[in-house]
């Protein structure tokens, strides 16, 4: 577990960098994970991918399927890829803020 | 995606099942779907008497002389936990190798932190294989049990189990083959061999569904009983049964199980065994030489041809392994298994801890066709295109 004071407010990760809480996730909080990680510029096609993933668990309480990330998306995961430097989980879910996969790795 | 799926995660189980596996057990259990050998009616009786035919078929499939020492379980997991907590006991020591599934590895560390049990883990050579002096070389005078993993699930590589056991009848310790990636592929021989025991599931190559495994057992090796309850025999005893089956089997009997795994192994007799692998391993070879070929991807570490189930890792560099499993599978409809493998310490040996590898396992639907898909995937996202 992991403590960081941002933004004024102490946020909890996990040992792999995920936040905690999906609740405490804010754009700024974003900007600061994604420059972190090397993502510099940040464009719609990133805001597109990370209001996908936050909006379809907030109303799923899940991760989305890899054929449902693809459809909501409307982009392949070959692309999604590319388009963050640590790639869909560690990348683009991380910064999302969405849960740690508890799937065996 | 286009196209159909294809299926490359055999080595977690195998799909589709056969058809005439599914039917077999739809039909059996609406017709004898009962407690077996509970009660003297008729369908009981006859559901026992599946039961027992299975027993006979799985001895006979195993080399194993004796049907009562045919111990059903849940799957391989649960067999091995059987063995183990049945045979080793405070003070012991047990040998097995680093290429152990979480299935082996988590009952012995759990028996070390709980009971005190010691052990040694036998490290693979770069190909993937045990030596088996090198288990003999562990080997001490308090060894209770040797336990190996007959082929890896992520190499595919088969370990020499005759050689193995040969050592450990010389130095009087029972070995107990993990057999759950192999049983359905490879053809085993437990008394030529003089395996003392083997774990097998049957969800796998046997074919049959998930639920169902067991403990096969030469005679003369004993295993303490670690759970008790009803047998069905014997009812006015308070005490477990000592014989097997019963002394290792309590409570209800998987029936729908068994039934499908007796179907699995008629399938396995009519398709022919060594034909399967034999096709199976063409495929792997096709896999094997066209991944060497595509730029940044990494294969470990062996060549199919050598004592090979039909399994497959690699890696493509930069790329995490999961991502590559998400991306094969929503834009190129390729199921396989990426990450660690429940082996943690095979992907340490190969370097590839903690963010492990992606895994092809064939299984007997796969096609030419199907690899040269996935070659072209592969390559694809190699290309990063």
């Amino acid at each position: 577990m992991q403590v960081r004071v941002i933004g004024g407010r102490k946020l909890f990760f996990d040992r792999e960098g995920f936040l905690n809480d999906f609740e405490q996730w804010s754009e700024e909080l974003f900007d600061l994970l994604a420059n972190e990680c090397g993502l510099l510029v940040i464009g719609e096609v990133h805001w597109r991918v990370i209001r996908f993933l936050r909006e379809f668990y907030a109303v799923n309480g899940r991760v989305p399927l890899n054929r449902q990330l693809r459809e909501g998306t409307g982009m392949s995961l070959l692309e999604l890829e590319k388009l963050f430097p640590e790639g869909i989980r560690q990348g683009a879910r991380r910064l999302a803020g969405l849960p740690n996969p508890k799937g065996c790795l | 995606m286009e196209g159909h799926l294809i299926y490359l995660d055999n080595a977690s189980t195998t799909f589709p099942k056969p058809a005439e596996v599914l039917t077999c057990m739809l039909e059996t259990y609406q017709r004898l779907g009962v407690s077996p050998n509970r009660g003297g009616y008729d369908l009981a009786v006859e559901a026992g008497d599946l039961v027992e035919e299975t027993r006979r078929k799985l001895a006979c499939f195993f080399g194993a002389p004796d049907p009562d020492r045919v111990i059903f379980a849940a799957n391989a997991t649960d067999a091995l936990n059987l063995a183990i907590q049945g045979i080793v006991g405070p003070g012991n020591h047990v040998v097995a190798t680093r290429l152990e599934h979480n299935s082996v590895l988590r009952p012995l560390y759990h028996l070390k932190k709980e009971i005190g049990i010691d052990f040694d883990l036998v490290p693979f050579d770069k190909h993937g294989f045990i030596d088996p002096d090198g288990i003999g070389r562990a080997i001490r005078p308090h060894t209770k049990l040797v336990v190996v993993c007959h082929a890896s699930n992520v190499l595919g590589t088969v370990q020499p189990a005759s050689d193995v056991a040969r050592i450990c009848a010389d130095r009087g310790v029972p070995l107990l083959l993990d057999v759950a990636q192999s049983a359905g592929l490879v053809p085993i021989d437990m008394t030529a061999w003089g395996v003392s025991a083997i774990a097998f599931t049957g969800h796998k190559a046997l074919m049959g569904p998930s639920g169902i495994g067991g403990l096969v057992l030469l005679p003369g090796l004993q295993i303490r009983p670690t759970r008790f309850g009803g047998t069905g025999i014997n009812s006015v005893s308070v005490f477990q049964d000592q014989n097997y089956p019963h002394r290792l089997e309590a409570g209800t009997l998987n029936l729908l199980g068994v039934v499908g795994l007796s179907a699995g192994l008629d399938y396995l007799d009519k398709t022919g065994m060594g034909q399967t692998l034999e096709r199976e391993i063409d495929l792997l070879e096709r896999l094997y030489q066209g991944l060497r070929a595509i730029d940044r991807v990494m294969v470990y570490p062996v060549a199919p041809r050598q004592q090979h189930t039909p399994v497959l890792m690699c890696n493509i560099d930069g790329i995490r392994s999961e991502d590559v499993g998400a991306i094969l599978d929503a834009d190129f409809g390729i199921s396989v298994r990426a990450g660690l493998h429940c082996a943690p310490l095979v992907h340490q040996d190969l370097g590839t801890s903690p963010l492990g590898g992606v895994r092809f396992s064939l299984g007997p639907y796969n096609t030419a066709e199907e690899i040269d898909k996935v070659l072209e995937a592969m390559a694809r996202i190699s290309r990063n295109q």
